[in-house]
């Protein structure tokens, strides 16, 4: 607390006026120049502009060698979008089978989560007593917390074994795009469930309160009263959902296989961008080899698809808040 | 059968409580409510804050049993018939017992889906001229058409207070309930609006029963056909003091404790 | 629910003068009736739809944590060249032989009773039996006061007790019913016989029950005693001096009622007599201990499967020369002194005589060694041996090449050698790049341990079952694994164990533990945070209380960190591969600090891996903090100021001592998510594989996320098994970090209430 020591003699009367050079009656109001109050505000400032550092960091790097990528010879844009495969040694960059994997895996994941979650949502606000959903809720947030490489474990020893198992293990290989899609599903259903009843939450009572008073039933109350009330809140957590289904990557590493391939048959391996990316650095690479330029060049593709998303949740967000300001 | 100690006027009535109690947790907040409310008038709840009025009005289309920890015992009769019996559907008493709350609260959506949406959960059964002329007249008659009919399809929630009030009295008329109950309907509002608002009631009159709790004295005296006025017990739980005609119980109190209380002394 | 409608007396009469037209759309009351109860029918479905959705969450997540649960424990077969307890047992067993004055080693009890009898300073393990013959000359002494007498041994207070067994197999028992009936004529008369040498028959019920049990499966009566005239044939047996005198006696009464056939017994020692019986020449084994796994494994050979019955009970005695008139009770620590270490009676028990001890002893292959042995150094380990020890049974254990080869990797001797030579160290050593090894400082007990775990008893899983079925088919497991694995050890074992949170990473899966990974984990967290709190709340502060929010940049960087927070973590890695581990690898690789190992530094190190989640949780903390301190109400800071504090001494004094609760709660969250992050840490270049532990920011590192990932990668079963034991400890750690936080919300959200 150095800062103290720049400040002017105050408190009490006598020493304040004894402090002053002026004119005696009259109290010095004029501004200091507090150094340490600035340096304070300056440090902060800095504090606050490493995430504008960090932003700018990812999107040059990114930037920066995926141009090198491309800069190789053997690439090109249009091959990198509409080539079907990815073969580094044959001088195949195509980028298909890649996002092909991921949005399969973030379909199937949606299929399981949206249900599931937003189900859970509406239960979770609009039916549970208050200790039933004091007990799952935050149960439910902490699932969310469980570290995703702890998915990826449950979908190979798990659900690849009841899959295969149940469907044949001719049908199901043992890295396959179902079985992950299905638990980063299982994964963001917490998320979507949590966050929906958020917002299911925070819809005011008096609006239950008109529902019920015009004669609804509880079910027509939740559906067709609060949850488009809380329309926008909801469609943010899905949104989040989805991005976040996207940009999974233990799971998928662990459970969908390695080797791009594209496929649409959900019970065969096939690699995904953030798979492949992990597998690509987890080798001892060197830092002027394509392979190694192209997890930058899958990673802007990832980054932008990502961002894109979020702000697309945020903009719904800002638009939900007006409505209840 | 217990005796009606409060029986100001004659029949038919629309609706009676009989010996009723209503708990939260293990508190009593109302004990041995004895009260019923005459067709076609208006019957002001009136008593100092906490005193229970509004958990008594909420009792008549069981909207406490919203509340998870109120529990109601005694009887309320509608139609001869208890609604608290095991048998009743409160989804059926409430579309029969209207209700109008005291923060205005349109379903955020369009002002004329706000007005329809009750009609249409409730099977009514006309096609689109039909629910758009509902809509008109439920407007019209709470008194809120001339201020929206350009604006039929903007959000509930663009309108003033006082309007957005009268789109609630609006959507909870449009079900043709036979009672309509009323809970501090103008208090979040301004002199103007709380004057539309009493007119507008007064209007109503004629087709349906009203039960509008207030804290406004003037409002009570102006607008009602008869008062109830409540206390709050030693033990907190509310009880029922004085009911009879509006006049009565403002010109010559029976109870020392309503004179005290209409002449500004507690409360 | 009920969909009853209300029962009307009088018709609905509102809204009559307006002869409403709207109320005929409405429905009719039978209308209504129908139309309500159809609504119900469906919100009733719709409600037990979403508990059933919600349900369904629940149990798959729980199925989540109960499936590692179920790998993480559960039986194993287990194979070892050697097993651990048998290094250590033949460790004290040649300690015991190897003590000074031992004057006899022999196999015969006799011989040793004679010794001792002899000698006023001698003492010796031997037989009960013999003991009871040699009553004068000797006094057995109590072990931690209990004697042996037929009563403690029968309770099993004397701890000093082994069995007396019969070994043979179904095979040879349908084979010849003249062996099938003598072992039942033994059970049924082992308590009379016994009892009459003097010797411990086991408890009456259990020797009825086996009695009965073996009579049923072999088709006989179980209440019919045994006629040994209606058999012939030959019955050979061979083993235990112990147990010799209790069957050559049931053999005497067994012609004696008729038999026809001849009994050949031979007095050879257990562990000849399994020899002979696994090799095919004996029908029946006399026993003092029970079958090992080499054994087992010897008998699997020939098809045999052994099977036996227990007939008694066999006290070794402690005894003295009847001359010896201090010593009469000992405990185990006087007992391990006795016959190992001291040399004078005097060094046992303070005041006992100075005179030497005279040790008269069974040889190693005797079970009254081994009952010795196991009994008084029971339960010790490799780790309690001392280092020679373990340095002698790894050369004796190893190829003379791989001895040489691990003493040039770390030299087990400062200043002498055991395998490697003098002139091979200084010839290697003396060229410039002097490889690992060349240092002077010997390798520690621990990973010697660890060595001699890997390379001695290389214990290797054959197949792992999992806890549901470990629980529910115990019996069918034991019984497949017999057959599929016949000298492995099956057991039931948990993976996550003390020693798997304290050994270091590990080629072998039964050997490996996760301490490297807890350190790395605990070193990336620990630089994470530090870095990542003060620049978070400093940001957060910034904006909620500096920050004109009507300036665009601003808003641009509450906009930007909102964005970053959902910015897939594997892009973060990205991030700190370039600028972390490559563009700024002389920092953070310590080399211009000059700490980093000039051979492998590069800039995968803790200090790149925790800068680089310390940007990731960077927009976690911010959130969290800003919210903690847009919580703090504004009265608060106007009080503040209004006395004439500055902005910062508002802030410092007031603001954040109010908002410290939900920061911290922010704080710990972060910390949950980064103990759990595993792509970034891949990307940035955990390393795949290494044994030692971290020692500061510069070294390489691996985490326990990490390191599941890659026992995840691993075909074989067994690193399932471990992956699975990691997982739950980090879900522990994580459960206490969650905890913590919640208690700290908590505790805040009082204050503020």
């Amino acid at each position: 607390m150095e800062n103290l020591t720049v400040l002017p003699p105050r408190g009490e009367a006598g020493s304040s006026r004894a402090g002053t050079v002026n004119a005696p009656d009259v109290p010095d109001l004029s501004r200091r120049h507090r150094i340490g109050e600035r340096t304070i505000e300056s440090g902060l400032f800095i504090a606050a502009a490493v995430s504008i550092l960090t932003t700018i960091g990812i999107v040059a790097i990114l930037l920066e060698e995926a141009l090198r990528f491309f800069a190789d010879e053997r690439v090109t844009v249009v091959n990198f979008l509409t080539d079907t495969t990815w073969q580094p040694q044959a001088n195949h960059f195509g980028i298909l089978p890649l996002l092909n994997a991921t949005l399969m895996i973030t379909a199937i994941a949606l299929l399981v989560a949206i249900p599931l979650g937003l189900a859970s949502a509406v239960f979770l606000s609009e039916y549970a007593s208050p200790r039933v959903r004091g007990l799952l809720k935050p149960a439910l947030e902490m699932l969310a917390g469980v570290p995703t490489v702890v998915y990826g474990y449950f979908a190979l020893t798990f659900v690849t074994a009841i899959l295969r198992a149940v469907l044949g293990k001719d049908i199901v290989q043992i890295y396959n795009v179902a079985s992950a899609g299905l638990v980063v599903g299982v994964l963001i259903t917490p998320l979507i469930a949590s966050l929906s009843e958020d917002a299911l939450h925070a819809v005011p009572n008096s609006l239950r309160e008109a529902a019920y008073g015009v004669g609804a039933t509880r079910f027509e109350t939740a559906v067709k009263v609060v949850l488009p009330a809380a329309l926008s809140g909801v469609a943010a957590a899905l949104v989040v959902a989805i991005s976040r289904a996207f940009g999974e990557t233990m799971v998928v590493a662990i459970a969908a296989g390695a080797g791009p391939k594209l496929t649409w048959n959900p019970f065969e391996s096939a690699e995904t961008m953030t798979g492949y990316m992990v597998r690509i650095s987890g080798g001892d690479l060197s830092y002027e080899s394509l392979d190694y330029k192209s997890i930058y060049a899958i990673g802007l593709v990832v980054f932008a698809v990502t961002l894109l998303l979020n702000i697309i949740s945020q903009r719904i967000v800002a638009r939900f808040r007006e409505v209840y300001e | 059968m217990t005796t009606l100690a409060h029986d100001p006027s004659g029949g038919p009535f629309a609706i009676e409580a009989q010996a009723l109690n209503i708990y939260y947790g293990s508190f009593r907040a109302v004990k041995d409510i004895n009260l019923r409310f005459s067709t076609h008038k208006i019957t002001a709840l009136i008593g100092p804050s906490g005193c229970g009025k509004s958990t008594v009005l909420r009792a008549f289309n069981r909207m406490n049993d919203l509340i998870p920890i109120s529990r109601t015992e005694g009887t309320v009769l509608f139609h001869g018939k208890n609604i608290y019996d095991a048998d009743v559907d409160p989804v059926q008493v409430r579309r029969r017992v209207g209700m109008v709350f005291q923060k205005p609260n349109p379903f955020p959506k369009t002002i004329y889906e706000n007005v329809a949406w009750g009609a249409r959960i409730n099977g009514f059964k006309g096609n689109k001229a039909d629910m758009d002329a509902l809509v008109e007249e439920s407007l019209r008659d709470a008194a809120v058409w001339d201020d929206v009919k350009d604006k039929l399809f903007q959000s509930g929630l663009s309108l003033s207070g006082g309007q957005q009030q009268r789109l609630c009295i609006a959507r909870a008329i449009a079900t043709r309930p036979e009672l309509i109950l009323m809970d501090e309907p103008a208090s979040a509002l301004d002199p103007i609006s709380t004057l539309r608002i009493e007119e507008l009631i007064q209007d109503l009159k004629k087709n349906y029963t009203i039960l509008i709790v207030t804290h406004n004295m003037q409002q009570a005296a102006r607008a009602s056909d008869y008062t109830a006025f409540f206390n709050m017990d030693t033990d907190r739980a509310g009880y029922l003091v004085e009911y009879g005609q509006t006049d009565q119980v403002f010109t010559s109190p029976k109870s020392e404790m309503t004179e005290q209380y209409i002449t500004g002394r507690f409360g | 629910m009920s969909d009853r409608p209300l029962p009307t007396e009088t018709p609905p009469e509102p809204a009559a003068e307006q002869g409403d037209r709207f109320a005929a759309l409405y429905p009719s009351e039978e209308g209504i009736r129908a139309q309500v109860a159809r609504r119900q029918r469906v919100a009733t479905g719709w409600r037990v739809a979403f508990l059933a959705a919600t349900s369904l969450a629940v149990v798959i997540l729980s199925t989540l944590l109960l499936s590692i649960i179920n790998q993480s424990f559960g039986l194993v077969a287990e194979q070892t060249d050697i097993p651990e307890a048998q290094l250590v047992a033949d460790h004290y067993k040649s300690q015991v032989l190897g003590a000074t004055n031992v004057l006899l080693a022999t196999e015969d009890d006799a011989d040793i009773a004679a010794g001792i009898a002899a000698d006023a300073n001698g003492i010796g393990l031997l037989g009960y039996a013999v003991y009871a013959d040699n009553g004068a000359a000797l006094q057995a002494l109590s072990v931690d006061g209990v004697a042996p007498t037929a009563e403690t041994v029968a309770t099993g207070t004397y701890p000093l007790t082994r069995p007396l067994l019969l070994y043979s197999s179904a095979a040879i028992l349908s084979d010849k019913p003249q062996v099938a009936a003598f072992l039942l004529y033994t059970l049924q008369h082992a308590e009379e016989v016994m009892s009459e040498l003097g010797a411990f028959p086991a408890d009456a019920t259990a020797l009825a029950e086996q009695a009965a049990a073996l009579a049923t499966t072999l088709g006989l009566d179980p209440a019919a005693p045994i006629d040994p005239a209606a058999y012939e044939g030959d019955i050979v047996i061979s083993g235990s001096s112990t147990l010799n005198p209790v069957t050559r006696e049931i053999a005497r009464r067994f012609r004696g009622e008729g038999f026809q056939g001849a009994i050949k017994i031979s007095s050879v020692g257990t562990v000849a007599g399994f020899e002979a019986f696994c090799a095919e020449s004996a029908d029946l084994v006399d026993a003092s201990r029970p079958i090992t796994t080499v054994e087992t494994a010897a008998c699997a050979a020939n098809n045999l499967t052994p099977l036996s019955v227990q007939v008694g009970l066999d006290p070794v005695v402690v005894a003295v020369n009847s001359a010896n008139t201090f010593a009469a009770d000992v405990n185990g620590e006087q007992l391990a002194a006795l016959f190992t270490t001291a040399t004078n009676w005097s060094e046992v028990v303070a005041g006992w005589p100075a005179d030497a001890i005279h040790r008269f002893l069974p040889t190693t292959d005797s079970g009254t060694m081994d009952v010795f042995v196991n009994t008084v150094f029971g339960g010790r380990t490799l780790a309690d041996l001392p280092y020679d020890a373990l340095v002698q049974i790894f050369k004796a254990n190893v190829t003379a090449g791989r001895c040489r080869a691990i003493e040039a990797e770390q030299r087990f001797y400062a200043d002498s050698f055991v395998c490697d030579t003098e002139e091979a160290f200084t010839a290697r050593c003396q060229s410039d790049a002097a490889p690992t090894g060349c240092v002077l400082e010997p390798r520690d007990k621990g990973s010697l341990v660890a060595l001699i775990q890997a390379d001695v008893v290389n214990p290797v899983v054959q197949q792992a079952w999992f806890l549901a079925e470990s629980l529910f088919r115990r019996e069918e497991i034991m019984a497949e694994a017999r057959q599929a694995y016949p000298t492995a050890d099956v057991h039931f074992r948990r993976w996550l164990t003390l020693d798997f949170l304290t050994r270091p990473q590990s080629s072998q899966p039964e050997l490996a533990g996760v301490r490297t990974a807890i350190l790395g984990s605990l070193w990336v967290v620990a630089i994470g945070i530090l870095v990542g709190f003060p620049v978070g709340v400093g940001a957060a502060i910034y904006l909620e209380e500096y920050a004109d929010k009507r300036r665009r940049f601003n808003r641009f960087i509450q906009t930007n960190i909102n964005n970053l927070a959902g910015v897939p973590s594997i892009i973060y890695g990205l991030l700190g591969l370039t600028v972390f581990v490559r563009v700024l690898e002389p920092i953070t690789s310590g080399a211009v600090f000059g700490v980093g190992d000039a051979t492998t530094a590069n800039g995968r190190t803790i200090l790149s891996a925790g800068l680089t989640l310390a940007l990731l949780i960077l927009p976690v903390i911010i959130i969290s903090a800003q919210e903690a301190i847009k919580a703090v109400p504004s009265s608060l800071r106007e009080a503040s100021l209004g006395l004439g504090a500055t902005k910062w001494q508002t802030i410092w004094n007031h603001v954040v001592p109010n908002a410290i609760g939900g920061i911290m709660t922010g704080v710990i969250l972060a910390m949950s998510r980064i103990i759990g992050e595993t792509a970034p840490l891949v990307v940035v270049g955990a390393s795949t594989f290494i044994t030692t532990d971290p020692t500061g920011p510069f070294s390489k590192f691996t985490t326990l996320p990490t390191q599941i990932f890659q026992w995840t990668s691993r075909p074989q079963q067994t690193f399932l098994l471990i992956a699975g034991a990691a997982i739950i400890v980090l879900l522990v750690l994580l459960f206490i970090l969650n905890a913590f936080a919640i208690y700290l919300r908590n505790r805040y959200a009082r204050r503020i209430g």
